[in-house]
């Protein structure tokens, strides 16, 4: 029997130090083989692993399904790869900015996008993506649809020491630790009054206001927060891949964070890390055998979604 | 006072007309779109990849050496039992959760990139064109316009006049509304309220199938075609009211000529953004759109 009263990510903090453990331990064997291709593609991972995460915060936790998180993503990545080439600031002060900017970002579309409910705000958050991504695509200071190229390398100061993102093995254990220190600061936060009540919007959000406390702020907070995850993961991005392109902002990118979550177990936010390395490998062997790996994962994520779905329902909002 | 009437007729009416040929494209989408939402409570995420689906089997068809014609009746008939299989065997396995807004919107958007990808599987990522089965121009009001646009035009109208005459001047649309207020009472009623989920699923799918089949000729058929077009349906739903057959209809008009008549201001790439800026306004201040919903008032 689940204690419910024990917040998923306290239950669950053996499977997030698993991971870590799993992460160091395919560190040592790309450092021991040399490879770098995969170290690359388990970094991209981690990254894309943060966007999941904050689509997770929103649906598992707060009960909302954001349809358009890429939105937070893609201006978390093009405000990277702008500081990074025409400013020429530093790894901190970057993520720092991205973090900022992220919240402010997250509190302006918040305020827009809760506002509606259940299946609205699922399609508003659509909308409002979507006209980020047409806006970004047409815009030719942002590079339009190339996209902002010519990102320099960053080299990442840790204490006295610094290490480049060019290196495959550092910036995978940077990324690593930026992702990981998120996950532990979402963990506390839920453990947290405030976090219990963030919960309670899927529980129960008119208990929630029975009890004296105002569910739009716990709303309008979860949202800010998971806009913010979602910008410093996209910030990450163009340090890895040197660049940002209009795709970051698509649909696409949104519908895979999606995706992700489900596969990986709604409500548990470490589920979406382990879904994003499972949805990336998963990726990469079909993609040896067949281009055509959207069949294999889409065919994996309807089974998923009819085969459990009470997994899935159970951390969704109950509806009466 | 000649230039204000030069103008109109060379710059503003055939934007108006352009804007009308997609409003009725756009209007065949909505519907299927809004019917299903009305009825069934789905948000049918893989609408635009039955629209494709129908413009590929109707080029498919079209290469046997069919005659358009026949094609353009035979593809929504053959549409109708995928459309129906579609909601008995997959629809129907998380509809009965409470949380069947979201779960069947997963489901659907799970089937959209299945398909997608299976019509890059089978016909590659290239577009095709059918020949238009109507060649030609034709004179209308001093300009030429194809011919294929305007009977376009005249065949979307009579479809959706068609549309709203069964839903709401047939013993068998009194059915569906009826199910789409009250289920239960239409059950104990004696309406096979499984039967008309699965039927108006099928309905939807095929108008979407149909659509696809009539645009063809006119914005050809490549894998990611129904995406592309989906996002301007979806609007349109969400501004006429999800579920509601009225505003999809107007709102299908007033949107595609917002965007014909905003593109002679602004930059035609601008006009999507204003289209989809629109919609979240309408979120906003009016989640029920301009309409109410299939069934209700």
């Amino acid at each position: 029997m689940v204690d419910p009263t024990i917040p998923a990510p306290r239950r669950r903090a053996g499977l997030a130090t698993a991971f870590v453990v799993l992460a160091l331990l395919a560190a040592l064997a790309a450092w021991w083989t040399g490879d770098t291709f995969y170290l690359r593609l388990a970094t991209e991972a981690l990254i894309f692993g943060g966007l999941a995460m904050a689509v997770d915060l929103l649906l598992g936790i707060a009960g909302l399904l954001s349809l358009g998180q890429a939105l937070f993503f893609g201006f978390g990545a093009y405000l990277s790869g702008l500081l990074l080439r025409d400013a020429g600031l530093s790894f901190w002060s970057v993520l720092a900015i991205a973090t900022v900017a992220g919240a402010a970002v997250g509190l302006v579309s918040g305020v827009i996008a809760i506002r509606a409910r259940g299946v609205y705000f699922a399609l508003i958050m659509f909308g409002l993506a979507q006209i980020a991504a047409k806006a970004v695509y047409n815009v030719q200071a942002l590079g339009a649809s190339d996209g902002l190229m010519g990102v320099p390398v960053v080299r990442i100061g840790v204490g006295p020491y610094s290490v480049s993102a060019s290196d495959p093995l550092s910036f995978f254990l940077v990324v690593l630790v930026v992702i990981m220190l998120m996950y532990a600061l979402l963990a506390y936060l839920l453990d947290t009054p405030f976090g219990r009540n963030m919960q309670a919007l899927r529980a129960n959000p008119l208990r929630l206001s029975f009890l004296g406390f105002d569910p739009w702020r716990y709303k309008l907070a979860a949202f800010v927060l998971a806009a913010t995850i979602a910008s410093v993961a996209g910030a990450l991005y163009p340090m890895l891949r040197g660049f940002a392109s209009p795709e970051l902002l698509y649909f696409q990118t949104s519908g895979n964070a999606v995706i992700t979550v489900v596969l990986g177990g709604v409500g548990t936010l470490i589920g979406a890390l382990y879904g994003s390395v499972i949805l990336f490998g998963l990726k990469s062997v079909v993609g040896t055998y067949t281009e055509h790996h959207l069949i294999v994962i889409g065919l994996l994520f309807m089974a998923a979604v009819i085969f459990f779905p009470s997994g899935l329902v159970g951390a969704l909002r109950k509806k009466k | 006072m000649s230039a204000w009437l030069e103008s109109l007729q060379f710059v503003y009416a055939p934007q108006v007309v352009n804007g009308l040929s997609l409003g009725v494209a756009v209007i065949l989408m909505a519907l299927g779109l809004t019917i299903i939402f009305g009825l069934l409570d789905v948000i049918n995420m893989a609408h635009g990849e039955f629209y494709a689906l129908g413009a590929y089997l109707g080029t498919s068809l079209l290469l046997t050496g069919l005659s358009f014609w026949i094609v353009l009746v035979l593809v929504p008939l053959v549409m109708l039992p995928v459309g129906y299989a579609t909601e008995r065997l997959l629809i129907q396995r998380v509809f009965h959760h409470k949380d069947r807004h979201i779960l069947t919107l997963l489901l659907t958007f799970g089937m959209a990139i299945v398909l997608e990808d299976v019509f890059k599987l089978i016909y590659g990522p290239n577009s095709l064109k059918p020949e238009s089965p109507i060649q030609g121009a034709t004179e209308l009001l001093g300009m030429m316009f194809p011919t294929y646009r305007l009977f376009l035009m005249a065949v979307g109208l009579v479809i959706v006049a068609g549309v709203w005459w069964v839903v709401y001047r047939t013993r068998l649309g009194a059915i569906v509304r009826a199910a789409a207020y009250d289920r239960h009472m239409s059950a104990s009623l004696g309406v096979p309220v499984l039967r008309v989920y699965a039927g108006t699923f099928a309905f939807g799918v095929a108008l979407a199938g149909l659509a696809g089949v009539l645009l063809a000729p006119v914005y050809s058929v490549f894998p990611t075609m129904g995406k592309d077009f989906i996002l301007m349906a979806f609007s349109v739903v969400i501004v006429g009211g999800l579920g509601s057959i009225k505003g999809a209809i107007v709102a299908g008009l007033l949107l595609t000529q917002v965007q014909a008549l905003s593109s002679l201001y602004i930059s035609p790439v601008w006009s999507d953004p204003l289209v989809f800026g629109i919609m979240v306004l309408v979120l906003m201040f009016r989640p029920q759109g301009l309409f109410g919903r299939l069934g209700h008032g």
